[in-house]
C-alpha cells in the first residue's frame, strides 16, 4: 500500500487517468487548519500556513493546500498557530497528594498537550501514579520521578538514589528526570540523575551551592521565586547551560531580572491546587504574565515548545514538522487592560492576554472555544447523538 | 442634638477605624431575594455580609475592591455537580470557584456507605461548600453493578445517615437505574420521606423500562422532588416529538410542584429541546451543570455559561441569577441562610463581567449557536475571603510592594 503523499508525488506525475481524478475528490486530510499564523522555532517556519492533520499525524505544512480535500476545515486566519505546548512544571497526579489537580481539563484548554509532573512521586509509589493517572489521561503525562520515595504525597523522605534511579530506568517512556522537591534532598536526585543518565530538576534557594554541582541541561525550577538569585551566578550558569524555569514566580523579581536581560529558558506554570486558584497559573496566564513583562510571542512560544521538548530530550515533541505527532494550539492575543497576579500576592497591570482557542491532540481536535470546527446548530440537521 | 453627636462619632469612628474587612465597591447588585437590582456597595465583615448602601467610604474598609462595570450577586449554587464518586468526577475548588460558584451539590456520588470517605476527602478538604444528594444505592455511583444493586438500595439506612448530617446532606439521587420498574425511583423517595428532604431523580426513562415520564412526574415525584437533565429529550422527553411542544404532563407536573433542573452535563442541553421550551416559557427552575470530566471540556459548561446560553434564548440576567442562586438555595431548603446577600448572610459572592461581542456556545451534542453576550466570572469571595480573581483587583501592584514582603 502505497502512502497518501506517495500517491500524491505519483498524481502530480502521471496523466490524469478517469479512475485517479476519482479517487482525487475523496478527502486526504482528516483535519485542515488554514491560514494560522505559524510559530514553528524548531523548524525556522514562521509566516502564514496551512497544516494538515492525517490520523495522529503533521501531513502537510504549506500555503494554500486544498480545503475540500479535507474531512473538517478550520479557519485559523485570526490565531497563532503553535506546536501544542509543553508545560514542564505540574502537579498533575491527581490520585496523589492534596495539592494536585486534574490534568486534561486545566491543560488542554491551555493549549497544553504535554505536562510533565514535577514529582508527585517517587520510587514507591510511581506505579500508582502511572495506572491511576497517566494511563488515564488524554493529555501527554511525563514525570519528573521525586528523590523521595513516595514524593509530595509522604510525610517520611526516604531518600534512595539507586532505587530512584532504577525506577527511572524502568520506565524511559514516561520518567524524563528526577527532581528534588526541597533544598536538602538535592543532592541525592544530582545522584540518581547522574546514575540514570538523565537530567535533574532543582528548586531554586537563595546562595544555593547546588548551582555549582549542575551540569548543562540540568533545569532550576521556580528560579523567579522570591530572594531567587538572578545576578552573576545565575548567568554564569545560565552560560554553562543550565537552564532557568519559570515555575510559579514574583514578578517582583522577574520584571526586573527580564529588564536586565536574564530571560528564562523555560516557562511553565507549576500549576496545583493553590496556584490555580491564586495566580490562575495555567499555560496561556503564564505566557500573558510573561508577554507583558516584555518577551515576545515568539520567544513566549520557543520557550514553551521547542526548549521545554529538548530539555526533556524529546526531540519529537514540540514542533510541528510533517510526520511529527499532530499536537497543536491556536492561539489569540487579546487586547484590552487586565491584570496578573504573582505568587507574592502581587498585581501586574497589562494589555494584552493570550487566550487558547482550540487544541488538537493526537490529531483530535479536544478544546475548541469559538466552535471553529463545529456546525451551527441551525444546520446540523435532526438531531442524532453524534460526535 | 444627641443624634448629630452619635452622626458626629460614627464619621469619626469611619475616619480611623476599618470596620469592615472587605468593600466591593461600584457593582451592579442584583440580590433577588432582597429585591435589589442597582449599583451598590457591599460591605463583608467577619466572612458574612455587613452592608449593602448606595456608597459606603473607601476608608472603612481594609480591603477596597472597584468592582465598578461588573455585576455582584449572591455565590451561584450549583445544584447537580460531579465531585465524587462518579468516574468522571472533579475536584471542587478549581472547577467552581472560578465560575462564580461557591455551593455544589454533588449528586449521588456517594451513598449511605461512602459518604464519611467523601466527607473526609473532599468535603472538608474543600474551600468551596459541598453538599451531598446522597445516592440510594449504598455505594453510590460506582457504575452499573452498584447502581442496579437494589438489594442495596435501603431507605431507612439512607435516611439514617441524612439526619446524621443534616448541614452536609440535603437530599437524595438516584441515577442511571436500567432494571425494570420503579424499585429505585420508590426506594429514593421513600429514604425522601423518611428523612423529610427532596429526591433528584435522573432516571433512564428508556422504551419498554416499565417507567414513562407522565407516570414518574405525576405519580411519583412528590412536589419539591427534582427532575434533571430537563433539557436532555431522550429521558425524559420535555418536548413533544411529533407536535414540537412542551408536554402537557410536563406543564402539570410544574403546577404540582416538581422541580425542573438543567443539569447541563455531556449530554443534556440541547439547542433543538432548549430553544423550543424557552419560547414556550419553561425555563429550568434551578440552573446547574452536571459538571463532570467530560462535560468540563465543553468549553461553555460552567455556570456562567449555562447562564449565557439561557440568555441567549431570552432569560433576563435577574431572572438566571435567581434560578441559580435562591431557587436552587430553596429546592435543598437552605434559604435564606443561603442564596442571597441579606445582612449577616454568609459572604459567598460572585463577581460577573457581561461580555459583549460574538460568541460561540456549544451544546451537548456539538453544535454551535452564536450568541452576542456571555457572562464571565472575574472574582469570588466565599466566606468572606476573595478565593479567586482574576485580574488581581485586590492586590497591590507589584512595583508597590516591599522587596520580599509575602502580601497576604
Amino acid at each position: 500500500m502505497i502512502s497518501r503523499r506517495d500517491w500524491l508525488a505519483g498524481l502530480a506525475l502521471a496523466p490524469a487517468a478517469p479512475a485517479i481524478w476519482a479517487q482525487a475528490r475523496e478527502p486526504i486530510y482528516d483535519l485542515l487548519l488554514k491560514n494560522g499564523l505559524l510559530i514553528d522555532p524548531r523548524n525556522n517556519r514562521h509566516g502564514r500556513f496551512d497544516v494538515a492533520v492525517v490520523g495522529d499525524k503533521i501531513a502537510r505544512v504549506a500555503p494554500n493546500l486544498p480545503a475540500a480535500r479535507a474531512r473538517r476545515v478550520v479557519e485559523a486566519g485570526d490565531y497563532y498557530l503553535t506546536p501544542g505546548l509543553i508545560d514542564l512544571h505540574t502537579h498533575f497526579d491527581a490520585g496523589g497528594a492534596d495539592l494536585n489537580l486534574q490534568p486534561d481539563h486545566h491543560a488542554l484548554p491551555s493549549g497544553v498537550t504535554t505536562a510533565v509532573d514535577a514529582g508527585s512521586t517517587g520510587a514507591g509509589n510511581f506505579e500508582a501514579f502511572r495506572t491511576r493517572t497517566m494511563a488515564r489521561s488524554r493529555t501527554r503525562l511525563l514525570a519528573w520521578l521525586n528523590i523521595a520515595a513516595n514524593g509530595l504525597a509522604g510525610t517520611a523522605a526516604k531518600l534512595d538514589a539507586a532505587g530512584c534511579a532504577s525506577m527511572a530506568k524502568s520506565h524511559p517512556a514516561a520518567v524524563v528526570g528526577i527532581i528534588a522537591s526541597a533544598a536538602e534532598t538535592a543532592e541525592r536526585a544530582i545522584e540518581a540523575a547522574r546514575s540514570a543518565g538523565l537530567p535533574v530538576m532543582v528548586e531554586r534557594a537563595p546562595g544555593d551551592p547546588v548551582l555549582a554541582r549542575l551540569e548543562a541541561g540540568d533545569i532550576v525550577t521556580t528560579a523567579f521565586g522570591p530572594k531567587a538569585d538572578v545576578s552573576d551566578p545565575a548567568r554564569a550558569a545560565q552560560k554553562r547551560g543550565i537552564l532557568f524555569d519559570t515555575g510559579s514566580f514574583w514578578f517582583r523579581v522577574a520584571v526586573p531580572a527580564v529588564k536586565q536581560g536574564f530571560l528564562p529558558d523555560i516557562i511553565s506554570t507549576n500549576i496545583n491546587k493553590e496556584s490555580i486558584l491564586l495566580t490562575r497559573a495555567n499555560m496561556v496566564t503564564t505566557l500573558s504574565k510573561f508577554l507583558n513583562i516584555g518577551l515576545t510571542i515568539e520567544q513566549l512560544i520557543e520557550r514553551s515548545t521547542v526548549a521545554p521538548a529538548r530539555a526533556i530530550r524529546r526531540p519529537e515533541l514540540g514542533h510541528l514538522g510533517e510526520g511529527s505527532v499532530a499536537d497543536i494550539a491556536l492561539l489569540e492575543i487579546e487586547k484590552g487592560k487586565f491584570g496578573f497576579l504573582d505568587s507574592g500576592h502581587t498585581r501586574l497591570l497589562g494589555d494584552r492576554r493570550i487566550r487558547c482557542v482550540l487544541t488538537v491532540r493526537a490529531g483530535r481536535v479536544v478544546w475548541d472555544t469559538e466552535g471553529l470546527s463545529l456546525t451551527d446548530w441551525s444546520a446540523a440537521g435532526p438531531y442524532s447523538n453524534f460526535r | 442634638m444627641r443624634l448629630r453627636i452619635t452622626a458626629a462619632l460614627l464619621v469619626s469612628l469611619g475616619a480611623f477605624a476599618q470596620p469592615y474587612d472587605l468593600v466591593l465597591a461600584g457593582g451592579h447588585v442584583i440580590d433577588p431575594a432582597n429585591g435589589v437590582n442597582a449599583v451598590m456597595d457591599v460591605a463583608v465583615s467577619g466572612g458574612a455580609i455587613a452592608r449593602i448602601e448606595k456608597s459606603i467610604p473607601p476608608a472603612q474598609a481594609k480591603n477596597h475592591i472597584d468592582v465598578s462595570g461588573l455585576y455582584l450577586t449572591p455565590g451561584l449554587i450549583d445544584l447537580h455537580a460531579h465531585v465524587f464518586g462518579y468516574s468522571g468526577w472533579l475536584f471542587p475548588d478549581d472547577t467552581a470557584l472560578p465560575a462564580g460558584t461557591t455551593t455544589v451539590v454533588d449528586a449521588g456520588g456517594a451513598g449511605w456507605r461512602t459518604f464519611e470517605d467523601f466527607k473526609a476527602r473532599i468535603i472538608d478538604k474543600s474551600l468551596t461548600r459541598v453538599l451531598s444528594f446522597l445516592n440510594i444505592a449504598g455505594r453510590g455511583m460506582l457504575g452499573a453493578a452498584v447502581e442496579n444493586n437494589v438489594e442495596d438500595m435501603d431507605p431507612k439506612a439512607t435516611a439514617a445517615k441524612i439526619r446524621q448530617y443534616p448541614q452536609l446532606i440535603v437530599g437524595i439521587k438516584t441515577a442511571h437505574f436500567s432494571r425494570l420498574g420503579w424499585t429505585a425511583i420508590d426506594r429514593a423517595v421513600e429514604a425522601g420521606r423518611l428523612s423529610d428532604t427532596p429526591v433528584i431523580v435522573d432516571s433512564g426513562i428508556l422504551t419498554n423500562s416499565g417507567r414513562n415520564s407522565r407516570e414518574k412526574l405525576l405519580d411519583r415525584l412528590r412536589p419539591g422532588d427534582l427532575h434533571t437533565h430537563a433539557y436532555n429529550d431522550r429521558q425524559l422527553e420535555l418536548i413533544d416529538r411529533f407536535t414540537g411542544q412542551v408536554h402537557d404532563y410536563a406543564r402539570e407536573a410544574r403546577r404540582r410542584g416538581v422541580l425542573f433542573d438543567l443539569g447541563h452535563g455531556g449530554g443534556s442541553f440541547l439547542w433543538p429541546v432548549a430553544t423550543r421550551a424557552m419560547a414556550q416559557g419553561f425555563p429550568p427552575d434551578t440552573i446547574s451543570t452536571d459538571l463532570h470530566s467530560s462535560s468540563v471540556m465543553i468549553p461553555q459548561s460552567d455556570m456562567p455559561n449555562c447562564i449565557s446560553k439561557l440568555m441567549a434564548l431570552g432569560m433576563t440576567l435577574e431572572d438566571a441569577v435567581a434560578r441559580s442562586t435562591v431557587n436552587p438555595a430553596r429546592a435543598i431548603r437552605r434559604f435564606p441562610e443561603l442564596g442571597t446577600l441579606g445582612p449577616t448572610r454568609v459572604a459567598d459572592i460572585a463577581v460577573l463581567a457581561l461580555r459583549d461581542g460574538v460568541f460561540a456556545f456549544k451544546d451537548a451534542w456539538g453544535h454551535k449557536r452564536l450568541a452576542s453576550q456571555k457572562l464571565e466570572c472575574v472574582l469570588t469571595v466565599r466566606n468572606g475571603r476573595v478565593v479567586y480573581d482574576q485580574d488581581g483587583r485586590s492586590r497591590p501592584v507589584w512595583s508597590s510592594a516591599g522587596e520580599y514582603e509575602v502580601i497576604r
